[in-house]
């Protein structure tokens, strides 16, 4: 064990990995797009909303894309992603802090009325709720805290995540004014991935699943989001969800989440497929998969 | 080798004019000699060639501007013209605030307007007839919208009052209900045939003939840009934003309260009086502040948006309404 301070950019045995070094500048890609926005005024007349929005998007979306690494891992063969897992879901927590502390300022700092707002608006305490679990996971991320609680016990606690997603998601689609074909989509993915663990029951967790069943998955999923789409404007909204279904095969099906999450889904299969056949991942010893400093970065 | 060297007069061809900007160019230089006057105006929005022939094809632009009514006091600085014709609801267009691009396709000429249903005689115009029938005046009024934010406006048009005592309804009209326009074709957001369109709004009789209530054309002095509800819009500034209806084609007078766009979509937030109210919050936020568009402020909420003095009467037999969802 070398006495190096181990930087986010470097891998385990203190070299530089490419891969995390991407990663790392990437996250903190959009906070310097809306920070220069807001410098620059072309946020918008509500400038503070905006950014609200814009962190709870991003706080969202790499929350989905932390629950991506494992499938992504397996589905193309490159499990040298796991080294990004925990600063993509640490990113997750960064930008829901920051989305939490724009709503503070643009409540001009009056903490008794956000303490009331939180607790008066039903999708306000949902999101306060899934941030202060998150903020546990946060402080149960780092390499001392997985030695103390132990591999079983952290591995536990942080299946909450499943539950953070949720309430997240249930977060966003409440907060919709009336158009949720965005938390439709991330919703439709976020059952992908959720399925796709369901299928580790038949192929174990690690175990690569043939190319039908990931398609067949994908294509439920979607099914599930036009159907959820169809059943969530009846029950919010009082709209036909015949309507609604049959829009998905109109003259705009484009548009139709169910559709997005369908291109989506066979697109990352497809990756797989074309990476399994022309590019597969080297077969190599057990050994030689622990000793990570020698592998090539990705 | 051939070595070119340029004589003094030879411009490259990227020099040219654009042949768009040459066959307009009188059009042009009116544009750029009344820049400086329009700006002062804060009409910025007619500083390119395209917008300056849009506003020469409508007929009621040589009726611009309007005289000031006075009557309506603002206790804060208009808001800048860019940010009202930049930051729109109009979901007939998209559901963002940017919609001011995809407005434009909407053909505002010829418009038909129609008043019909308890009247003496049904009515078919083209507004710029009933423009010609209406006291045209410019008003400063503040416009708050449900989402708890606020802007000034100064709207051009006339009092709705006059365009009810031209359709001469019945005795037994108790409302009036406002149709916007319904054109797929151009209105993408309408494309999403489930939404229950077209836009519907109402107001009670006796709302729609207080003075307040005002029907708008332009903003600015100027005839309104497409994205601001051109060519008439409904201006209810006690009321919240949406129920000041954009694209208006029809006024039907009836004796049921009409269930407007917003009330058939969510009745547990948006109603039918909808009248601003710092105390009764919306479901899911606050009334209680709202934020100026351009300033940057937070300020608090006024009742009835601070125009309780012209309009609280008509509500004083109603206390057991939702008045202010």
């Amino acid at each position: 064990m070398t006495g190096r301070r181990i930087y986010p950019w470097l891998d385990r045995g203190g070299r530089l990995s490419v891969l995390k070094l991407v990663v790392f500048l990437a996250l903190f890609m959009p906070c310097a797009w809306t920070l220069l926005s807001y410098g620059r005024e072309t946020l918008g007349p509500r400038p503070l909303t905006e950014a609200i929005h814009q962190t709870g998007l991003w706080a969202i979306r790499f929350l989905m894309i932390s629950l991506a690494i494992t499938p992504l891992r397996r589905m193309l063969q490159w499990p040298r992603l796991i080294l990004v897992r925990r600063m993509v879901g640490v990113a997750a927590f960064g930008y829901a802090t920051l989305h939490l502390a724009l709503y503070i300022v643009d409540q001009s700092f009056d903490f008794r009325l956000v303490a009331s707002e939180i607790l008066l608006r039903f999708y306000l305490t949902i999101g306060f709720v899934a941030l202060m679990l998150l903020s546990v996971l946060a402080a149960t991320s780092t390499d001392g805290m997985i030695r103390r609680l132990g591999g079983r016990n952290w591995r536990r606690l942080h299946r909450s995540v499943y539950v953070i997603a949720t309430l997240a998601l249930v977060h966003y689609f409440i907060q919709s004014k009336l158009n949720v074909a965005e938390p439709m989509v991330v919703a439709g993915l976020f059952a992908w991935l959720m399925a796709d663990r369901a299928l580790g029951w038949s192929w174990g967790e690690g175990g690569r699943r043939p190319f039908w069943a990931l398609a067949g998955l994908g294509a439920l999923a979607a099914l599930l989001t036009a159907t959820g789409e169809a059943a969530y404007y009846r029950l919010a909204n009082g709209f036909d969800p015949w309507r609604v279904l049959a829009a998905n095969v109109g003259s705009h099906f484009d548009r139709r989440p169910g559709w997005i999450v369908l291109a989506i889904c066979l697109a990352v299969t497809t990756a797989g497929l074309l990476r399994s056949r022309y590019a597969p991942q080297a077969r190599r010893s057990q050994t030689a998969n622990r000793i990570t400093a020698t592998e090539p970065a990705r | 080798m051939y070595i070119k060297h340029k004589r003094g007069w030879e411009l490259p061809e990227s020099a040219a004019t654009p042949e768009s900007i040459y066959l307009k160019r009188r059009d042009f230089c009116k544009g750029l000699a009344a820049g400086p006057l329009l700006l002062g105006a804060g009409a910025g929005i007619f500083a390119d060639t395209a917008a300056a022939e849009a506003a020469d094809a409508d007929p009621s632009a040589k009726l611009y501007p309007f005289k000031r009514n006075d009557t309506y006091k603002l206790d804060r600085p208009l808001t800048p013209a860019d940010l009202v014709t930049s930051y729109n609801n109009y979901y007939e267009f998209g559901t963002s605030k940017d919609i001011a691009d995809a407005a434009q396709a909407l053909p505002v000429r010829p418009w038909t307007v129609t008043i019909d249903g308890m009247v003496e005689k049904p009515i078919t115009l083209g507004i710029d007839d009933l423009l010609a029938k209406m006291p045209l005046e410019e008003r400063l009024y503040r416009h708050r919208c449900v989402e708890a934010w606020s802007m000034t406006v100064p709207w051009s048009g006339f009092a709705m009052k006059a365009l009810v005592a031209l359709a001469k309804p019945t005795a037994s009209a108790t409302y009036v209900q406002m149709t916007s326009f319904q054109n797929p074709d151009v209105a993408e957001g309408q494309q999403e045939s489930f939404y229950p369109w077209p836009y519907i709004e109402g107001l009670t009789m006796s709302e729609a003939t207080t003075d307040l209530a005002f029907l708008v054309t332009g903003a600015y002095g100027k005839p309104a840009p497409k994205q601001n509800g051109a060519p008439l819009r409904l201006a209810t500034p006690w009321k919240y934003g949406f129920k000041s209806a954009k694209g208006i084609v029809r006024f039907t007078f009836t004796d049921k309260q009409p269930v407007n766009f917003w009330q058939s979509i969510q009745a547990s937030e948006y109603g039918f009086w909808a009248n601003v109210n710092p105390d009764v919050p919306h479901p899911r936020w606050s009334q209680a502040t709202e934020r100026v568009l351009g300033g940057g402020d937070r300020v608090p909420t006024l009742l009835f948006n601070g125009y309780g003095e012209y309009v609280a009467g008509l509500y004083k037999d109603l206390q057991n309404e939702r008045l202010y969802v």
